[in-house]
């Protein structure tokens, strides 16, 4: 009834969590509950992946049969091939139950087509797995005061859940007495609702659970002349008739942590006393005690406080570590030998100072102050002693002894070689790491035995490093026989060491091999510094500074060259400091970084922007010079050219003007009256007269007034002459033919035009043919043509023999040539040409006639080289008849 | 005698079986009591060393029982443990061979437990709850009746055809019924003074009859324990 109420009441709170089964309030009335049935059992408790059956039972109130009873899982129908009918009003239902079996199981009524269906009763079902049998039992009994504790505690492993792992459980048994000595029989029994098992049984011996506290009172005593040893003793932490212990005891030296045990034999028996032995001197030992119980029953106890004391001094019983460096000198041939050292390893005590002895010298003592050396400290100091001057030649012995309070040291020696003596160094030498240390390996020498004063065997080696970063050093000693050897002091990371090694030969010490290594690499402290040397059109040099040695942290395996606007890299050894980089696009600018790369990882320089060239360097140059070169070829080349055509240039630019001074007017006769005998035009057929303008007579020079005596008072003034068009417009002096007055007024005369006469040679065309001499003058009558031009007569008409210069110079046109020199022809053809060109410019402007005028030169070139006119001398008419002055 | 079971008391357990769907019963059950149990695979010196041991550990804390006993009666302590009583059993061991005194000694310890109950009980009226007089004696009870459990299993390890028989040897001990508290101080002390005798007498049998019963086995290993 108790249990039916209780489901009942479990069942309404679930009624209201579910408003489907709100019919199961058709048997309720206000304080009364009318049940129409049961579920048996009664809220079970049901194991995960068992079966379960469970029975309704209808009452009368039901109103129903076996066949209206149907069983829901919650909101889930039971299929009906899993009911079992037992009687009209009882139906029994099977289901499997899992972890997904809803909790509540429900036996409901078949409603009516009008009426939902009736909840006739619900159990929760409680699901689980029975418990686990409990294994791993053990048992602790611990010390209470000077007893055992009566509480013993009991630990085991179940496992509660089958789906959940197992785990430690324990608890803890009031005995009310320890049973000591007495044989136990101890199980654990695990009860649920579905099922209790027990563990096995433990069958254990009482002491076999006894944990004591650890010996008390543990006190360390250190006697005088003992220096090696320690009395501990202690108290024993529990009455004997309890437990009968044995004890452990251990010890190390302060700070070190490195427990050293003594041998369980020599503690086994009862006792509250030990003697530590073969310690060292002048060293602080903590000591430690623990016991158990005597037969190794139990559980060791809990190691006792720390213990400390110190052993008493001894005199150092093993040499100190002496060593050098060799400093190089300023001094030629000499060296600086710094000579240090370190305590010896068994100093037994404060070393108070050192003796030492160079070659034969005597005895000197170096004392220690209490702040330079601290013997309680684990870590040897390197103690610098001398430093002295030391020749390449010289060879010397180094004695040293280190004294404390009790003695002193055997005796160290080193011997420093000449310089040219030094033994043979390892033959090779490497390095490595390993578990975070720095390992050394090496090749011992191949050396024989020889002359050589030292022994040919090594007898020890000596690892020195130093740290690039900070100059410390420190050094080691290594056995004959190693070959692999850790750096024993306190390397730092990311710093770069030098290890030498030094093969000794009975303390001469060999030459060493060094070789650079880290502890550990890691990426650059800093990129490297980097600048543009050189930038050209396409390509650019960079150079970057090797980055410090202490900032390195690490080898650098290379470098990379980075081009952010190009996206190029460049990859270059570590050996390099300057790479060129090609390509490049001309006149744009780049910005580059430089990255230094060791194993570890890689630093980045800064980034440098620059701009490449738009011509390379020594282009524009090149462009001026060739432009130039070609500007003088060319120029050389027309300078050729005119040189060789220079005739026909000459003859095209400047047409050969007859030298009026030449011209055979000068043999025509004064009396010939010209009005008189002025031919008609057609009368004159072989007559050419010309009508000079003599204005200038200045322009004749002397020589020609000399040589042309004919001519002299005919020579007209060519001061205002201005060139070829002036002549023969302007002032051009001419030969006046004429027999008017030449001293009569030049204003007049400059006013008049003066016609040339020349004597035309009738035979050939145009003179040109030339004309068989007459035999004589009289033989032959001339024939004068009068000719309307004014410009003069050609030189070669009169002169035809003479020199060119000498025609030039006649010519009235380079009369003005200062001195009259005609021996530079060259700079005469260059002013000629410069005057040519003032002339011509005057021509054009003066006188657009000129090709009439050129016209008539063949004409008179074909005058015969003597100047006779040829033999059928015929009058050119002027086309353009007489013309005025301008 | 059967053993006893004790709850155990669960301590890191607890918290994870509240977390089970189903609640756990830890029951730690221990058996210090049945011979049976105790004479398994159990050597001869093994036995008598334990009882030599357990029996030395009881007289020491016999001794310091009766100095207990004498400080918490107050006045005329002294003078209780002086008067005579005939109802203690006698301390010493009788017999002449050792089986004979072995059982002696089981016979003994099985007389001594009633009477140290009824002193714990009369001193459990005297004392405060708190006096640690009440405890030593509840010790005296629980390791004495041990000691005789291990003196019958040695007995039944080394004379396994000699029955022992369900009364003790001497007799049964009579108890007064009543006392008042001047008798119940001097029954008191009488009954220490003889358990801690008694005890003293058991130390000397066992190692008379551990060197007689296995000298030929252990004697060297026995000697350097004892």
């Amino acid at each position: 009834m108790k249990t039916t109420t209780y489901g009942l009441f479990r069942l309404c709170k679930i009624h209201h969590a579910f408003p489907s089964s709100i019919d199961l309030m058709h048997g309720f009335s206000l304080g009364s509950i009318t049940t129409y049935g049961t579920i048996i059992p009664q809220s079970p408790s049901v194991e995960i992946g068992k079966e379960f059956t469970a029975t309704c039972v209808l009452y009368t109130a039901a109103k129903a049969t076996a066949e209206d009873i149907y069983w829901k899982l919650k909101n889930v129908t039971v299929p009906k091939e899993q009911y079992t009918k037992i009687n009209d009003s009882a139906v029994s239902v099977t289901i499997t139950i899992t972890n997904e079996t809803a909790n509540w199981l429900l036996c409901e009524k078949k409603g009516s087509p009008l009426n939902r269906n009736q909840v006739i009763h619900g159990i929760l079902l409680t699901k689980g797995y029975p418990p686990e049998k409990p294994v791993n039992l053990s048992c602790m009994a611990v010390q209470s005061g000077q007893k055992i504790s009566s509480n013993v505690t009991l630990s085991y492993i179940s496992v509660s859940n089958k789906s959940s792992k197992a785990h430690r459980s324990s608890g803890y048994i009031d005995f009310g007495t320890f049973p000591s000595f007495m044989q136990l029989a101890m199980w654990v029994e695990v009860e649920n609702k579905l099922g209790k098992v027990r563990s096995d049984i433990l069958d254990i011996y009482a002491a076999d659970l006894v944990k004591t506290n650890p010996p008390s009172d543990v006190n360390i005593l250190s006697e005088n002349n003992f220096s090696r040893t320690l009395l501990v003793s202690w108290k024993h932490p529990i009455h004997v008739t309890y437990v009968t212990l044995k004890y452990n005891i251990r010890f190390c030296t302060v700070g070190s942590g490195d427990w050293t045990e003594v041998p369980p034999n020599d503690t086994e028996s009862y006792k509250e006393s030990f003697r530590l032995q073969y310690l060292k001197p002048d060293t602080e030992y903590v000591v430690q005690v623990r016991c158990i119980h005597h037969m190794g029953y139990g559980y060791w106890s809990d190691w006792s406080a720390n213990s400390t004391a110190r052993t008493p001094e001894d005199k150092p019983t093993s040499k100190p570590d002496l060593w050098r460096v060799i400093i190089p000198s300023q001094v030629k041939s000499e060296r600086r030998v710094q000579v240090m050292c370190k305590d010896p390893v068994e100093s037994n005590g404060r070393i108070q100072g050192y003796s030492i002895k160079i070659q034969d010298g005597n005895w000197e003592t170096v004392a220690v102050n209490d702040s330079d050396l601290d013997s309680r400290s684990q870590e040897r100091k390197i103690i610098p002693l001398y430093q002295i001057p030391w020749s390449d030649k010289r060879r010397g012995l180094i004695e040293l002894k280190a004294w404390n309070s009790v003695g002193e040291s055997p005796q160290a020696s080193l011997v420093i070689p000449k310089l040219t003596q030094e033994p043979p160094s390892v033959e090779w030498l490497s390095w490595f790491t390993q578990q975070g240390r720095l390992w050394v390996k090496w090749q011992p020498p191949n050396v024989t035995a020889t002359g050589e004063p030292y022994r040919s065997e090594v007898t020890e080696y000596i690892l020195e490093w130093v740290s690039v970063s900070d100059g410390a050093m420190d050094w080691q000693r290594e056995r004959r026989h190693t070959r692999t050897a850790a750096i024993k002091g306190n390397l730092q990371k990311f710093n770069r060491y030098n290890i030498s090694v030094y093969p000794m030969y009975s303390g001469w010490t060999g030459k060493p091999l060094t070789i650079a290594a880290f502890l550990e690499q890691g990426a650059p402290l800093e990129g490297p510094s980097v600048k543009v040397r050189r930038t050209g059109k396409n390509d650019a040099e960079l150079e970057w500074m090797e980055i410090p040695l202490d900032k390195q942290r690490g080898f650098i395996t290379n470098y990379t060259i980075f081009f952010i606007t190009g996206g190029k890299e460049h990859f270059v050894s570590t050996d390099t400091y300057s790479y060129t980089v090609k390509r490049m696009a001309s006149n744009s600018k780049y910005v580059v970084r430089v990255m230094a790369s060791t194993v570890q990882g890689s630093t980045n320089s800064s980034d440098l922007s620059f701009n490449t060239l738009m011509y390379a360097p020594g282009q524009i140059e090149a462009i001026v010079v060739a432009v130039c070169i070609s500007f003088l070829f060319s120029v050389v080349l027309t300078m050729l050219f005119c040189i060789y055509k220079m005739d026909s240039i000459k003859k095209k630019i400047w047409p050969p003007v007859p030298d009026p001074s030449n011209s055979t007017i000068a043999k025509w006769s004064p009396d010939f009256t010209s009005k008189a005998d002025i031919p008609k035009e057609s009368a004159l057929g072989d007559v050419s007269i010309v009508e000079v303008d003599v204005f200038d007579r200045k322009s004749l020079c002397e020589e020609d007034k000399a040589g042309l005596p004919l001519k002299k008072d005919k020579y007209l003034s060519e001061e205002h002459s201005s060139g070829i068009g002036g002549s023969s417009c302007l002032s051009s002096p001419h030969q006046s033919v004429s027999d008017s007055d030449e001293g009569g007024d030049e204003g007049q005369t400059t006013a008049s035009t003066v016609q040339y006469s020349s004597v035309v040679a009738s035979c050939g065309y145009k003179g040109q043919t030339p004309c068989p001499l007459p035999q004589s003058g009289s033989s032959q009558t001339p024939s004068f043509t009068r000719s309307e031009s004014t410009q003069p007569l050609l030189d070669s008409e009169e002169h035809p023999e003479g020199p060119e210069s000498q025609r030039y110079l006649r010519n009235p046109y380079f009369g003005r040539l200062p001195g009259g020199n005609n021996g530079d022809s060259g700079d005469l053809e260059d002013l000629n040409q410069m005057e040519m060109k003032k002339q011509g410019l005057a021509l054009r402007r003066f006188c657009p006639l000129e090709e009439d005028f050129q016209q008539t030169t063949p004409t008179e070139e074909g005058q015969s080289p003597d100047g006779q006119p040829g033999p059928d001398p015929s009058y050119m008419p002027q086309l353009s008849g007489y013309r005025p002055q301008c | 005698m059967s053993g006893h079971v004790k709850n155990m008391y669960p301590q890191l357990s607890i918290s994870q079986a509240a977390s089970t769907l189903l609640s756990l019963l830890l029951v730690a059950a221990i058996d210090s009591m049945n011979a049976g149990i105790a004479c398994r695979n159990q050597q001869c010196e093994s036995h008598i060393q334990r009882s030599f041991k357990l029996t030395r550990l009881i007289h020491m804390e016999s001794v310091d029982l009766l100095k207990i006993y004498k400080a918490s009666q107050g006045d005329l302590s002294e003078l209780f443990c002086q008067m005579p009583n005939n109802i203690v059993p006698d301390p010493n061991i009788s017999g002449l061979d050792p089986s004979e005194r072995m059982l002696s000694i089981y016979s003994h310890c099985k007389a001594f437990l009633p009477h140290l109950k009824r002193v714990t009980e009369q001193q459990r009226d005297l004392q405060p709850p708190s006096s640690p007089l009440l405890n030593n004696l509840t010790t005296a009870q629980y390791r004495t009746s041990g000691l005789a459990n291990q003196i019958n299993c040695i007995y039944q390890t080394l004379f396994p055809n000699l029955p022992i028989p369900l009364e003790p040897v001497d007799g049964p001990t009579s108890i007064h019924p009543s006392q008042n508290v001047f008798q119940q101080k001097v029954y008191g002390c009488v009954v220490l003074k003889n358990f801690k005798e008694l005890l003293s007498q058991i130390r000397h049998e066992l190692r008379t009859i551990k060197n007689q019963m296995c000298k030929s086995r252990t004697f060297a290993y026995t000697n350097a324990l004892f």
